[in-house]
Protein backbone atom coordinates (compact mmCIF):
# COMPACT_ATOMS: atom_id res chain seq x y z
CA UNK A 1 0.00 0.00 0.00
CA UNK A 2 1.70 3.46 -1.18
CA UNK A 3 1.94 6.24 1.31
CA UNK A 4 -0.96 8.25 0.14
CA UNK A 5 -2.98 5.37 0.73
CA UNK A 6 -2.51 5.08 4.40
CA UNK A 7 -2.96 8.43 4.93
CA UNK A 8 -6.41 8.59 3.33
CA UNK A 9 -7.72 5.41 5.54
CA UNK A 10 -5.42 7.26 8.56
CA UNK A 11 -8.09 10.43 8.23
CA UNK A 12 -10.80 8.32 7.28
CA UNK A 13 -11.08 6.37 10.70
CA UNK A 14 -10.25 9.62 12.80
CA UNK A 15 -13.21 10.87 10.74
CA UNK A 16 -15.22 7.80 11.98
CA UNK A 17 -13.85 7.84 15.61
CA UNK A 18 -15.12 11.69 15.76
CA UNK A 19 -18.82 10.88 14.78
CA UNK A 20 -19.04 7.93 17.12
CA UNK A 21 -17.75 10.06 20.06
CA UNK A 22 -20.26 12.97 19.06
CA UNK A 23 -23.10 10.98 18.25
CA UNK A 24 -23.12 8.87 21.20
CA UNK A 25 -22.30 11.72 23.69
CA UNK A 26 -24.98 14.05 21.86
CA UNK A 27 -27.49 10.99 22.57
CA UNK A 28 -26.65 10.47 26.18
CA UNK A 29 -26.71 14.53 26.83
CA UNK A 30 -30.18 15.12 25.00
CA UNK A 31 -32.48 13.80 27.83
CA UNK A 32 -30.41 16.04 29.95
CA UNK A 33 -30.42 19.21 28.23
CA UNK A 34 -34.35 18.48 26.90
CA UNK A 35 -35.58 18.35 30.78
CA UNK A 36 -32.75 21.56 31.92
CA UNK A 37 -34.92 23.29 29.64
CA UNK A 38 -38.11 22.13 30.11
CA UNK A 39 -37.68 23.05 34.22
CA UNK A 40 -36.82 26.61 33.34
CA UNK A 41 -40.01 26.47 31.12
CA UNK A 42 -42.26 25.04 33.73
CA UNK A 43 -41.37 28.01 36.42
CA UNK A 44 -40.03 28.62 39.90
CA UNK A 45 -38.43 25.68 41.45
CA UNK A 46 -40.49 24.27 44.74
CA UNK A 47 -43.48 26.18 44.12
CA UNK A 48 -46.61 23.57 42.17
CA UNK A 49 -48.15 25.33 39.44
CA UNK A 50 -51.55 24.48 38.02
CA UNK A 51 -51.98 24.53 34.17
CA UNK A 52 -54.75 24.91 32.35
CA UNK A 53 -56.56 22.35 30.30
CA UNK A 54 -53.69 21.51 26.89
CA UNK A 55 -54.68 23.40 24.21
CA UNK A 56 -52.83 23.71 20.34
CA UNK A 57 -51.01 26.88 22.41
CA UNK A 58 -49.59 25.19 24.78
CA UNK A 59 -46.26 24.36 24.23
CA UNK A 60 -44.46 23.63 27.56
CA UNK A 61 -43.59 19.98 26.87
CA UNK A 62 -44.45 18.17 23.82
CA UNK A 63 -47.40 15.95 23.50
CA UNK A 64 -49.82 17.25 25.80
CA UNK A 65 -53.13 15.38 26.35
CA UNK A 66 -55.92 17.79 26.41
CA UNK A 67 -57.67 15.36 28.44
CA UNK A 68 -55.46 15.73 31.60
CA UNK A 69 -54.99 18.59 34.23
CA UNK A 70 -51.40 18.84 35.28
CA UNK A 71 -50.40 20.10 38.56
CA UNK A 72 -46.39 20.70 37.91
CA UNK A 73 -43.51 21.28 40.62
CA UNK A 74 -39.97 21.57 39.13
CA UNK A 75 -37.60 20.76 42.35
CA UNK A 76 -34.17 21.39 43.34
CA UNK A 77 -33.01 19.56 46.26
CA UNK A 78 -29.74 22.02 46.83
CA UNK A 79 -31.16 24.02 49.90
CA UNK A 80 -33.00 21.11 51.51
CA UNK A 81 -35.29 18.04 51.00
CA UNK A 82 -38.73 18.88 49.17
CA UNK A 83 -42.40 18.41 50.98
CA UNK A 84 -45.23 18.14 48.61
CA UNK A 85 -49.13 17.57 50.24
CA UNK A 86 -51.40 16.77 47.93
CA UNK A 87 -55.33 15.79 48.19
CA UNK A 88 -56.16 12.58 45.84
CA UNK A 89 -58.71 12.38 43.65
CA UNK A 90 -60.92 9.14 43.39
CA UNK A 91 -62.97 10.09 40.87
CA UNK A 92 -61.36 9.35 37.77
CA UNK A 93 -57.51 8.74 36.71
CA UNK A 94 -55.32 10.31 39.27
CA UNK A 95 -51.35 10.02 39.78
CA UNK A 96 -48.63 11.82 40.98
CA UNK A 97 -44.80 10.94 39.44
CA UNK A 98 -41.64 12.18 39.95
CA UNK A 99 -38.97 12.62 37.24
CA UNK A 100 -35.18 12.74 37.57
CA UNK A 101 -32.61 15.31 35.68
CA UNK A 102 -32.29 12.31 33.08
CA UNK A 103 -35.89 12.08 32.30
CA UNK A 104 -36.57 8.79 33.84
CA UNK A 105 -39.75 8.34 35.62
CA UNK A 106 -38.31 6.98 39.58
CA UNK A 107 -41.71 6.97 40.61
CA UNK A 108 -45.72 6.87 40.31
CA UNK A 109 -48.59 6.68 42.76
CA UNK A 110 -52.08 6.42 41.41
CA UNK A 111 -55.33 6.86 43.25
CA UNK A 112 -56.34 3.38 42.97
CA UNK A 113 -52.69 2.64 45.08
CA UNK A 114 -53.91 5.44 47.50
CA UNK A 115 -56.99 5.16 49.31
CA UNK A 116 -56.49 8.04 51.49
CA UNK A 117 -57.78 11.70 50.86
CA UNK A 118 -54.32 13.29 51.04
CA UNK A 119 -51.06 12.60 50.38
CA UNK A 120 -47.39 13.44 51.50
CA UNK A 121 -44.13 12.65 49.32
CA UNK A 122 -41.04 14.28 50.92
CA UNK A 123 -37.95 14.42 48.18
CA UNK A 124 -34.73 14.07 49.66
CA UNK A 125 -31.30 13.11 47.55
CA UNK A 126 -29.48 9.94 48.72
CA UNK A 127 -27.61 10.97 51.35
CA UNK A 128 -29.61 13.93 52.67
CA UNK A 129 -30.88 13.41 55.99
CA UNK A 130 -34.71 14.09 55.60
CA UNK A 131 -36.80 16.22 58.30
CA UNK A 132 -38.09 14.63 61.49
CA UNK A 133 -42.15 14.73 60.32
CA UNK A 134 -45.22 13.54 62.90
CA UNK A 135 -46.84 10.55 61.55
CA UNK A 136 -50.21 11.66 61.08
CA UNK A 137 -50.63 11.49 57.23
CA UNK A 138 -50.01 8.75 54.52
CA UNK A 139 -46.22 9.58 53.47
CA UNK A 140 -43.87 7.95 51.32
CA UNK A 141 -40.21 9.10 51.02
CA UNK A 142 -38.49 9.33 47.96
CA UNK A 143 -34.86 9.36 47.00
CA UNK A 144 -34.40 11.17 44.07
CA UNK A 145 -31.29 10.04 41.66
CA UNK A 146 -30.45 13.93 40.91
CA UNK A 147 -30.42 16.91 42.75
CA UNK A 148 -32.98 18.61 40.18
CA UNK A 149 -36.56 16.73 38.95
CA UNK A 150 -40.05 17.40 39.01
CA UNK A 151 -43.29 16.17 40.41
CA UNK A 152 -46.16 16.02 38.14
CA UNK A 153 -49.92 15.55 38.90
CA UNK A 154 -52.06 14.06 36.39
CA UNK A 155 -55.70 13.88 37.09
CA UNK A 156 -58.24 12.84 33.55
CA UNK A 157 -61.20 14.93 32.81
CA UNK A 158 -63.74 12.46 32.68
CA UNK A 159 -66.13 14.92 32.19
CA UNK A 160 -65.96 18.53 31.36
CA UNK A 161 -68.10 19.25 33.41
CA UNK A 162 -66.08 18.74 36.35
CA UNK A 163 -63.09 20.55 35.37
CA UNK A 164 -63.73 23.42 37.91
CA UNK A 165 -63.42 20.84 41.00
CA UNK A 166 -60.67 19.08 40.03
CA UNK A 167 -58.97 22.35 39.23
CA UNK A 168 -59.53 23.11 42.75
CA UNK A 169 -58.26 19.94 44.20
CA UNK A 170 -55.04 21.23 42.19
CA UNK A 171 -54.94 24.50 43.47
CA UNK A 172 -54.82 22.61 47.16
CA UNK A 173 -51.49 20.68 46.16
CA UNK A 174 -48.35 22.20 47.59
CA UNK A 175 -44.91 21.76 47.70
CA UNK A 176 -42.15 23.36 49.22
CA UNK A 177 -38.50 23.08 50.76
CA UNK A 178 -38.50 22.21 53.97
CA UNK A 179 -35.04 21.64 56.52
CA UNK A 180 -33.10 18.95 57.14
CA UNK A 181 -33.22 17.23 60.25
CA UNK A 182 -29.51 18.28 62.51
CA UNK A 183 -26.72 15.32 61.67
CA UNK A 184 -26.76 13.31 64.59
CA UNK A 185 -23.51 12.87 66.54
CA UNK B 1 -0.43 23.80 7.91
CA UNK B 2 -1.41 20.37 5.96
CA UNK B 3 -2.12 18.45 8.68
CA UNK B 4 -3.63 21.65 10.79
CA UNK B 5 -6.52 21.25 7.29
CA UNK B 6 -7.13 17.86 7.56
CA UNK B 7 -7.13 17.62 11.64
CA UNK B 8 -9.98 20.38 11.28
CA UNK B 9 -11.80 18.53 8.56
CA UNK B 10 -11.87 15.13 10.48
CA UNK B 11 -13.45 17.19 13.10
CA UNK B 12 -15.84 19.47 11.10
CA UNK B 13 -17.24 16.11 9.18
CA UNK B 14 -17.22 13.61 12.24
CA UNK B 15 -19.10 16.27 14.05
CA UNK B 16 -21.61 16.76 11.41
CA UNK B 17 -21.63 13.07 10.57
CA UNK B 18 -22.57 12.39 14.36
CA UNK B 19 -24.96 14.58 14.73
CA UNK B 20 -26.76 13.45 11.48
CA UNK B 21 -27.00 10.62 13.11
CA UNK B 22 -28.19 11.70 16.52
CA UNK B 23 -31.32 13.49 14.74
CA UNK B 24 -31.81 10.25 12.22
CA UNK B 25 -32.34 7.55 14.87
CA UNK B 26 -34.49 10.25 17.35
CA UNK B 27 -36.60 12.05 14.58
CA UNK B 28 -38.54 8.77 13.66
CA UNK B 29 -40.57 6.13 15.45
CA UNK B 30 -41.97 8.55 17.80
CA UNK B 31 -41.58 7.02 21.53
CA UNK B 32 -39.66 4.04 20.18
CA UNK B 33 -41.46 1.11 18.09
CA UNK B 34 -39.47 -1.87 19.44
CA UNK B 35 -43.22 -3.34 19.65
CA UNK B 36 -45.93 -2.95 16.77
CA UNK B 37 -49.35 -3.80 16.96
CA UNK B 38 -50.85 -2.73 13.06
CA UNK B 39 -49.99 0.59 12.66
CA UNK B 40 -49.58 1.60 16.43
CA UNK B 41 -46.31 1.68 18.20
CA UNK B 42 -44.63 1.92 21.56
CA UNK B 43 -41.72 0.52 23.46
CA UNK B 44 -42.03 -1.10 26.35
CA UNK B 45 -39.33 0.49 28.55
CA UNK B 46 -40.51 3.76 27.82
CA UNK B 47 -40.48 6.42 31.02
CA UNK B 48 -38.61 3.25 33.18
CA UNK B 49 -34.89 3.38 34.44
CA UNK B 50 -34.04 0.52 32.24
CA UNK B 51 -34.58 2.60 29.24
CA UNK B 52 -31.91 2.16 26.58
CA UNK B 53 -30.01 5.80 25.75
CA UNK B 54 -31.44 5.64 22.20
CA UNK B 55 -35.06 5.54 23.83
CA UNK B 56 -34.64 7.58 26.30
CA UNK B 57 -33.56 10.35 24.00
CA UNK B 58 -36.48 9.69 21.63
CA UNK B 59 -38.92 9.81 24.72
CA UNK B 60 -37.15 12.95 25.71
CA UNK B 61 -37.80 14.37 22.12
CA UNK B 62 -41.14 13.09 21.63
CA UNK B 63 -43.03 12.30 24.83
CA UNK B 64 -41.00 13.83 27.61
CA UNK B 65 -42.64 13.00 30.99
CA UNK B 66 -44.16 9.77 30.15
CA UNK B 67 -45.10 7.13 32.65
CA UNK B 68 -43.79 3.92 32.99
CA UNK B 69 -46.25 0.94 31.24
CA UNK B 70 -48.39 -0.10 34.20
CA UNK B 71 -49.36 3.20 34.65
CA UNK B 72 -49.99 4.03 30.90
CA UNK B 73 -49.23 2.74 27.86
CA UNK B 74 -48.99 5.37 24.86
CA UNK B 75 -49.16 4.16 21.44
CA UNK B 76 -48.32 6.07 18.36
CA UNK B 77 -49.23 5.85 14.84
CA UNK B 78 -47.53 8.12 12.10
CA UNK B 79 -49.12 5.81 9.20
CA UNK B 80 -52.32 3.96 8.40
CA UNK B 81 -53.31 0.42 8.61
CA UNK B 82 -51.70 0.15 5.19
CA UNK B 83 -48.54 1.54 5.96
CA UNK B 84 -49.11 4.90 4.53
CA UNK B 85 -48.05 8.41 5.99
CA UNK B 86 -50.72 9.98 7.67
CA UNK B 87 -51.47 13.36 6.23
CA UNK B 88 -54.59 15.81 7.55
CA UNK B 89 -56.16 16.26 4.30
CA UNK B 90 -57.10 12.90 3.97
CA UNK B 91 -59.88 11.45 5.95
CA UNK B 92 -59.49 8.38 7.87
CA UNK B 93 -61.64 5.87 10.02
CA UNK B 94 -60.79 4.64 13.37
CA UNK B 95 -62.73 1.61 14.46
CA UNK B 96 -62.73 -0.16 17.50
CA UNK B 97 -64.34 -1.68 20.91
CA UNK B 98 -62.99 -0.01 24.47
CA UNK B 99 -59.48 -1.85 24.90
CA UNK B 100 -59.07 -3.59 28.10
CA UNK B 101 -57.85 -0.51 30.34
CA UNK B 102 -59.43 1.72 32.83
CA UNK B 103 -59.34 4.77 30.73
CA UNK B 104 -58.30 5.58 26.74
CA UNK B 105 -57.91 8.58 24.60
CA UNK B 106 -56.54 9.37 21.26
CA UNK B 107 -55.12 12.55 20.41
CA UNK B 108 -53.78 13.97 17.13
CA UNK B 109 -50.46 15.56 17.08
CA UNK B 110 -48.76 17.63 14.06
CA UNK B 111 -45.30 17.28 12.86
CA UNK B 112 -44.45 19.15 15.76
CA UNK B 113 -45.66 17.16 18.68
CA UNK B 114 -48.07 19.78 19.77
CA UNK B 115 -51.53 19.75 18.99
CA UNK B 116 -52.64 21.03 16.05
CA UNK B 117 -54.83 24.38 15.91
CA UNK B 118 -58.32 24.17 14.56
CA UNK B 119 -61.49 26.39 15.00
CA UNK B 120 -63.51 23.87 16.45
CA UNK B 121 -60.81 23.18 19.57
CA UNK B 122 -61.02 19.22 18.90
CA UNK B 123 -58.09 17.86 19.64
CA UNK B 124 -58.95 14.34 21.03
CA UNK B 125 -61.06 11.34 21.19
CA UNK B 126 -61.50 9.65 24.79
CA UNK B 127 -63.96 6.46 26.42
CA UNK B 128 -65.69 9.21 27.85
CA UNK B 129 -66.01 11.51 25.35
CA UNK B 130 -66.50 8.93 21.92
CA UNK B 131 -69.96 8.67 20.57
CA UNK B 132 -71.11 5.09 20.13
CA UNK B 133 -72.47 2.70 17.99
CA UNK B 134 -75.77 0.72 19.31
CA UNK B 135 -73.59 -2.33 20.08
CA UNK B 136 -70.89 -0.30 22.37
CA UNK B 137 -68.17 -0.36 19.51
CA UNK B 138 -67.14 3.19 18.04
CA UNK B 139 -65.93 4.74 14.33
CA UNK B 140 -64.30 8.01 14.75
CA UNK B 141 -63.30 10.24 11.88
CA UNK B 142 -59.99 11.77 11.92
CA UNK B 143 -58.81 14.17 9.79
CA UNK B 144 -60.36 16.62 6.55
CA UNK B 145 -62.85 19.49 6.81
CA UNK B 146 -65.57 19.11 8.48
CA UNK B 147 -67.13 16.14 11.16
CA UNK B 148 -69.37 13.27 9.56
CA UNK B 149 -73.01 12.93 11.22
CA UNK B 150 -72.90 10.38 13.80
CA UNK B 151 -69.21 9.68 14.44
CA UNK B 152 -66.51 11.44 16.85
CA UNK B 153 -64.66 13.66 14.85
CA UNK B 154 -60.29 14.66 15.07
CA UNK B 155 -59.12 17.45 12.88
CA UNK B 156 -55.64 17.02 12.25
CA UNK B 157 -54.76 20.25 10.41
CA UNK B 158 -53.43 20.00 6.61
CA UNK B 159 -50.11 18.04 6.80
CA UNK B 160 -48.09 15.48 8.50
CA UNK B 161 -50.03 14.24 11.88
CA UNK B 162 -49.28 11.02 14.15
CA UNK B 163 -51.83 9.53 17.15
CA UNK B 164 -51.30 8.38 20.20
CA UNK B 165 -53.20 6.34 21.31
CA UNK B 166 -53.34 6.25 25.76
CA UNK B 167 -53.89 3.57 28.14
CA UNK B 168 -54.34 4.22 31.44
CA UNK B 169 -54.07 1.57 33.69
CA UNK B 170 -54.04 -1.02 31.72
CA UNK B 171 -55.07 -5.00 31.60
CA UNK B 172 -52.32 -7.30 32.46
CA UNK B 173 -52.96 -8.96 28.87
CA UNK B 174 -52.34 -5.18 27.02
CA UNK B 175 -49.34 -4.44 29.58
CA UNK B 176 -47.88 -7.84 29.30
CA UNK B 177 -48.41 -8.48 25.23
CA UNK B 178 -49.30 -4.74 23.83
CA UNK B 179 -48.36 -6.59 20.66
CA UNK B 180 -50.91 -8.89 20.07
CA UNK B 181 -53.98 -7.09 22.06
CA UNK B 182 -57.31 -5.55 19.93
CA UNK B 183 -56.65 -2.37 19.41
CA UNK B 184 -58.95 0.03 16.59
CA UNK B 185 -58.26 -0.36 13.28
CA UNK B 186 -57.26 2.96 11.20
CA UNK B 187 -58.25 2.87 8.00
CA UNK B 188 -57.88 5.70 5.14
CA UNK B 189 -61.23 6.64 3.89
CA UNK B 190 -60.47 9.47 0.48
CA UNK B 191 -58.17 11.96 -0.06
CA UNK B 192 -58.71 14.95 -2.13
Amino acid sequence: MNERAQDWIFWIAATILVAMIVHLGSIYLLPRVVMMRALERLGAANIMHVGKRPTSASHAIVRPSPDILYATCPYDLSKGPLRVTTPVIHTSYWSVSAFDSNTDNFFVKNDQQTPAASLELVVVERGQAWPKLDNAVERVILFSPSEKGLILIRTVIDDDKHIPAIEASLHQARCETVASAPKLR
Amino acid sequence: MHVAVKIAGALVVGTALGLAATWFVTGRGGMGDNVANGPWKTSLVVGSPQSDPYTRARVALHGLLALNRKETIYFTAETDSDGAALNGTCRYEIDGRDPNTRWWSITAYGSDDYLIPNPQNLYSVSQTSVLRQKDGSFRIAVGGTHAPADMSWIPAGSGPFSLTLRLYNPGPDVALDPEHVVLPTLKKVSCP
